[in-house]
């Protein structure tokens, strides 16, 4: 029997590193069905789910793009079952200036790769962050928007600066960026760390600790359908870049989306984006906008740091 | 039909119903049965006994073709009984056997359980069936039982129920396997009063007990085996009264307590 | 609040067209496996061993990413969705089923079968008249337990891009979050009443069985 259970965890991990890990390497001999000739990013996914071109896409008329649909203001569907928000106001732009028909394909946070990998869809736009590690197994379009950390206290004592913090409790949820970013850049600021976010909101509200840092989306959302809160600092830290994303070695349509991205920065179409799906929760300030949106592809913060973030989940 | 035929038998040679010769029977290196010559005439009752392991039980077994045998022949009525054999359905048909194990089935109540095998093998009609399988209960004491399940019945009424289960084929032979070694005490009885009027009724029948003195009453001829083969066998008044073998007088002894 | 009930009922309808579906091969083929695994071969009986200890050590998500997406990797065909759902699902039910009935028969005392041949049954109509029936009476039970798991399983299945009922669920209360920040516990209640809808009849009929059989047993 023990035998047995061995041979089954071989073949499960197996298994298990041939999906969850992707083929970054290549490990697998097939071969992709179509040719892309003019790629040269020959060593990465041989992913033989074969990606459609522009041509292939308007031939067929029709773009599949993956958005999430319960991450409210980004992607979600609303109580008449229609497919709302940031994301997917710019999904609809896009299948309009293709001249497709649009199908959405509700992902998760933990399929996207995947979803582009075996090109079940064309396109995900699902509040999805730019990361090195990422970068190995989808190419990026140019940023639509960014998020950077955000800190929310009580109104009583509004913490403004991280300056404010200094001897004071943060609380923060484990492994995401704010976690990473305070160990390193104050040391002098307690953490306070929970496993869940709810666990995170509840301590705040009981005064456990002094503020909450999470991405700025998160926390400017929370703040304002919990009054007596206030977001004091509303972009820390580098800010991360969320970008459309496509099949590795998708040429064609990266090269469209780039063009598509810069033209629409030329009408101010993520400002209109924010103004139609986003001021409702973030408020019509042009603080917040400017500190969300993105146009023409050009991220004002450096965002080449943003490779330490590791949030591979939410926004 | 067992009166005038016991009495024909008397003067004609009887009419052997099982005849065994030479049968080996091993597993394995084991060999339990070593060589068994015998016959069972019809209307006779015969008991086996012997210590535990000697082989009784797998006889039986071994008649019913639930075993392979190694070597010799059995046959019931001149037709050999072959392990594993297409013509097996039809022989066992006309031998009943009785488990010590309770081998009901536990899904059927004790009317079906009788009816199953005469309307499914035998294609007798329900109505026939039905009327027998009654009667049969009936004189074992057990007609209002009928729609109980066996999980509803004692130990005692199980196996009565099981030998009219086996009874209802009209079977040549009886095979009763220790019927009662797993019952209690006050259970035995009952049972072997059955097989007791059973036996008067001139059923032939080979039986394997531990119950000397049900032995002693029932049977028509005692076979004494040991180490797989037949040491002594006889009429029971002579066997139990004067063994003719130290073995056998061995075994006997265990069963007599002394102060 | 727009039509969210009916979004929710046919989420449930895509859990249970999936479940039903799956339990349906399950069924089917895990009786042939069963059939299969109460084989003396010995080669057979490991192979059938490895098939099931695979399938119970991974989880249901990773089959659900081998099948939708590593089959795609590995050979280009595409699955649809469901088709990927039903097909893990199947995977699995077959391999549970198939050991439930390897254990069903088991189960049976083997002068079950002794005294089914002495009475003269051939095999065929032993299996039908004896065996069968109190394997299936063994089984059902148990059966349902699996089928209402593999009910409560398909909630993964958002993962590939199905919609079924608790994915409508979390759109349901992420759409009203700002509004509503309660609606949750509202939202998990009606599914939980859902769920028990389909869940509990089943649970009564496996009592039910549970009952008859310590009746007759």
């Amino acid at each position: 029997m023990k035998f047995t259970k061995m041979i089954s965890a071989v073949f499960a991990a197996a298994a298990m590193t041939l999906t969850m890990a992707g083929c970054g390497n290549g490990e697998s001999g097939s071969t992709p069905a179509n040719s892309n000739a003019q790629s040269n990013t020959s060593e990465t996914s041989s992913a033989s789910g074969s990606f459609r071109t522009v041509d292939q896409i308007k031939e067929s008329g029709e773009i599949k793009i993956g958005v999430f649909s319960d991450k409210n203001p980004f992607g979600y569907v609303d109580n008449d079952g229609k497919y709302q928000g940031y994301d997917v106001y710019f999904a609809e732009r896009i299948a309009k200036d293709l001249d497709v028909k649009l199908t959405l394909v509700p992902v998760e946070a933990a399929a996207r790769v995947e979803f582009l990998e075996t090109a079940k869809v064309d396109i995900v736009l699902a509040n999805f962050t730019v990361t090195d590690e990422r970068k190995q197994k989808v190419d990026f379009a140019p940023a639509y928007m960014k998020v950077a950390l955000g800190v929310v206290s009580p109104d009583s004592a509004i913490i403004k600066s991280v300056d404010d913090l200094k001897g004071k409790t943060l609380i923060v949820v484990k492994g995401t960026t704010a976690e990473t970013y305070f160990t390193e850049n104050a040391p002098d600021v307690k953490l306070q760390k929970y496993d869940e976010y709810n666990e995170a909101y509840s301590a705040l509200q009981d005064g456990r600790g002094n503020a909450f840092s999470t991405d700025n989306t998160e926390v400017l959302a929370w703040a304002k359908s919990n009054p007596g809160f206030t977001v004091g600092i509303e972009s820390l830290g580098s800010a991360d870049a969320i970008a459309p994303a496509v099949t590795k070695g998708n040429e064609t349509l990266l090269k469209w989306l780039t063009d598509e991205i810069t033209a629409l920065g030329e009408e101010q179409f993520f400002h209109k984006d924010y103004d139609e799906t986003l001021a409702d929760v973030y408020g019509a300030d042009e603080t917040y906008k400017e500190n969300l949106v993105v146009e023409g592809g050009k991220m004002d913060t450096s965002s080449e740091t943003a490779s330490n973030s590791d949030k591979s989940a939410s926004a | 039909m067992t009166e005038q035929e016991q009495n024909a038998s008397a003067a004609n040679p009887p009419e052997h119903i099982i005849d065994i010769s030479g049968l080996v029977k091993s597993f394995g290196d084991n060999v339990v049965l070593d060589g068994i010559d015998m016959s069972v005439s019809r209307g006779e009752v015969v008991v086996l006994i012997g210590p535990s392991g000697c082989g009784k039980s797998t006889l039986l077994r071994c008649l019913n073709g639930l075993e392979p045998i190694q070597g010799g022949s059995i046959s019931l009525h001149g037709e050999p009984v072959v392990y594993g054999s297409k013509s097996l359905y039809k022989i066992r048909q006309k031998i009943g056997m009785v488990f010590q194990s309770y081998d009901l089935f536990p899904h059927l109540t004790v009317l079906k359980n009788i009816m199953l095998s005469p309307i499914k093998v035998q294609k007798r009609s329900k109505e026939d069936t039905e009327k027998e399988a009654m009667e049969l209960l009936e004189r074992v004491g057990l007609a209002d039982k009928a729609k109980s399940y066996p999980s509803e019945l004692s130990g005692g009424q199980k196996q009565r129920v099981a030998i009219c289960r086996s009874l209802i084929m009209n079977p040549e032979i009886m095979l009763l396997d220790e019927i009662t070694a797993a019952l209690d005490p006050e259970m035995v009885h009952e049972v072997l009063n059955v097989v007791l009027d059973l036996a008067k009724n001139g059923t032939t029948m080979m039986i394997v007990t531990h119950e000397m003195a049900f032995a002693e009453a029932v049977a028509d001829r005692i076979i004494f085996l040991d180490g797989g083969s037949i040491i002594e066998q006889g009429v029971p008044s002579e066997f139990f009264k004067r063994p003719q073998t130290e073995r056998a007088e061995r075994f006997l002894k265990t069963f007599t307590y002394s102060k | 609040m727009g039509n969210n009930f009916l979004r929710l009922l046919s989420g449930l309808w895509v859990t249970v067209r999936i479940s039903l579906i799956s339990i349906a091969f399950s069924l089917v083929l895990g009786t042939l496996l069963g059939a299969v695994m109460t084989s003396k071969n010995k080669v057979v009986k490991v192979i059938c061993r490895v098939y099931l200890e695979i399938v119970r050590i991974m989880p249901q998500l990773v089959w659900l990413f081998i099948v939708f997406f590593g089959v795609t990797r590995l050979t280009g065909a595409n699955f649809g969705g469901e088709t990927s759902a039903v097909i893990v699902f199947t995977i699995w039910g077959a391999a549970e089923m198939g050991d439930l009935v390897r254990g069903a028969f088991q189960a049976i005392p083997k002068h079950q079968f002794e005294s089914s041949l002495s009475l003269g049954l051939t095999k065929p109509q032993m299996y039908l008249n004896i065996i069968f029936p109190q394997a299936l009476r063994n089984l059902l039970p148990n059966v349902i337990n699996l089928a209402t798991r593999m009910i409560k399983t398909t909630a993964l299945v958002s993962i590939i891009g199905i919609t079924e009922v608790l994915k409508v669920g979390k759109q349901i209360i992420d759409a009203n979050r700002f509004e509503f920040p309660n609606a949750a516990i509202w939202v998990y209640a009606a599914i939980f009443f859902m769920y028990f809808l389909i869940c509990f009849p089943l649970s009564m009929i496996s009592r039910a069985i549970v009952k008859k059989q310590q009746r007759s047993e």
